[in-house]
C-alpha cells in the first residue's frame, strides 16, 4: 500500500512528540502570580492589545488548572513558602517564568532582609525576563523563548 | 507663624498646664511632648475636653533616637518614642504628641487603642518595626514582617541585609532560613557638582 492512497483521504503523519510539543505550547495555561508592578505588565500582555489568548494563553486562578507560572514581582520572605506551595500544586509538565528584576535576583531590594534573592532559590525557573519592569512585549518574548524551549523537549523519543 | 496655631499652642498650655514637657509651633506644625506616664491620660483629654476635640487619630509611628543629628541626642537619655498624629475636625487643627518610652531596653508604652480604636494596627506595625511595647493592647503581633521574624528591622542597629535569608530545601520539602551569605554593601550616591548644574541661574 502506497502513501499516495493515505493522502488523498486527508491524512497527515508526523511523529508523536512534534504533536505533543505542538499543543503544550499551543495552550500555556499561566496560574496568576503577581506580586508587584510587574503584575501590570503582565495584566497589559494579556490586554487586548497583545492579547495572550491569541497564543493560547489563558490566565487561571487555581495552580491545579495551570502548567505555567509567571512570578511579575518581588517574592517577600513571607510570600515564599506560599509561592513553593503553589507551585508544588501544579501537576506536571510545568513550567517557571521568572519575571522582572526583583523575581530575577533581589534586583532593588538585593540587599533587603525581607526579599528573597531571587525567586530561583525558591522553585526552579525555566526563562528569566529582565526589566524593571519588563515591557508586555518583553514578557511576550519570554514567553516565545519558553515555547522555543518546550519544542525542543522529547517525551517519546528520548 | 498663624493665629489658628497660636489659638491652639495657647489652649493647650492652658488646659494640659505642667503636664507639657515642650510645645514646638514650627513650620505650620504643633508638636507636643509629654511623659510617658502621662500619654494615655492627656490622650484622653485630648480627645474629649470640649476645647480641643482632636476626634481623630492619622498614624501612630514609632522614631529610634540613637543616631539622630550626628550625636546631638546626646543630652537625651531616651532612645525610643512614639508620635500619635491627631486631626481635630471640629476645630481644623492638626497636632503632634509624642512620648518617650522609659526604658531602652524594653520601651513600654501606653496603648491608645481605648481612645482610638484605628490606633490598633498603628501600635502592632510600630510594634513590629521598632520594638516599642503598648500596655494594654488587646492584640500586639507583628504585622508586616515574616511568621517567626527576629528582632525590629527599623532600629539603628539592626543591619539592612539582615541576619537570616530564604532558600529552598529539598530534603526537608520546605522552605528554610539560613545566616545570610552577602556582604552588607555601603551605598554612596555620586553627586555631580557644578556650577551652573541644569542651566541655574542662567534661565
Amino acid at each position: 500500500m502506497s502513501i499516495e492512497g493515505v493522502f488523498r483521504e486527508g491524512f497527515v503523519t508526523t511523529s508523536l512528540d512534534a504533536v505533543i510539543n505542538w499543543t503544550r505550547t499551543g495552550s500555556l495555561w499561566p496560574v496568576t502570580f503577581g506580586l508587584a508592578c510587574c503584575a501590570v505588565e503582565m495584566m497589559h500582555s494579556g490586554m487586548s492589545r497583545y492579547d495572550l489568548d491569541r497564543f493560547g494563553i489563558i490566565f487561571r486562578a487555581s495552580p491545579r488548572q495551570s502548567d505555567l507560572m509567571i512570578v511579575a514581582g518581588t517574592l517577600c520572605n513571607k510570600m515564599a513558602p506560599a509561592l513553593r506551595k503553589v507551585y508544588d500544586q501544579m501537576p506536571e509538565p510545568r513550567w517557571v517564568i521568572s519575571m522582572g528584576s526583583c523575581a530575577n535576583g533581589g534586583g532593588y531590594y538585593h540587599y533587603s532582609y525581607s526579599v528573597v534573592r531571587g525567586c530561583d532559590r525558591i522553585v526552579p525557573v525555566d526563562v528569566y525576563v529582565p526589566g524593571c519592569p519588563p515591557t508586555a512585549e518583553a514578557l511576550l518574548y519570554g514567553i516565545f523563548q519558553l515555547q522555543n524551549k518546550i519544542k525542543r523537549t522529547n517525551t517519546i523519543a528520548r | 507663624m498663624s493665629a489658628k496655631l497660636e489659638r491652639l499652642a495657647q489652649t493647650l498650655r492652658e488646659i494640659l498646664g505642667d503636664t507639657l514637657q515642650s510645645l514646638v509651633n514650627d513650620r505650620g506644625e504643633v508638636t507636643i511632648e509629654v511623659a510617658a506616664a502621662d500619654y494615655l491620660r492627656v490622650a484622653q483629654t485630648l480627645r474629649d475636653h470640649a476645647d480641643l476635640r482632636f476626634e481623630q487619630l492619622i498614624d501612630v509611628s514609632g522614631l529610634d533616637y540613637a543616631a539622630y543629628g550626628n550625636g546631638a541626642h546626646e543630652g537625651r537619655p531616651k532612645r525610643f518614642a512614639a508620635a500619635a498624629h491627631l486631626l481635630s475636625i471640629k476645630h481644623n487643627w492638626r497636632l503632634r504628641l509624642r512620648a518617650f518610652a522609659d526604658d531602652d531596653a524594653f520601651p513600654v508604652l501606653d496603648s491608645l487603642v481605648g481612645v482610638w480604636p484605628s490606633a490598633n494596627w498603628y501600635e502592632r506595625e510600630t510594634f513590629d518595626l521598632y520594638g516599642i511595647m503598648f500596655s494594654g493592647h488587646p492584640d500586639l503581633r507583628r504585622i508586616l514582617t515574616d511568621y517567626g521574624f527576629v528582632g525590629h528591622p527599623f532600629r539603628k542597629d539592626f543591619p539592612v541585609s539582615g541576619h537570616v535569608e530564604m532558600r529552598y530545601d529539598p530534603e526537608a520539602g520546605r522552605v528554610v532560613y539560613q545566616p545570610v551569605t552577602i556582604e552588607p554593601r555601603e551605598n554612596t550616591p555620586r553627586i555631580v557638582r557644578e556650577e551652573n548644574y541644569g542651566d541655574v541661574g542662567h534661565g
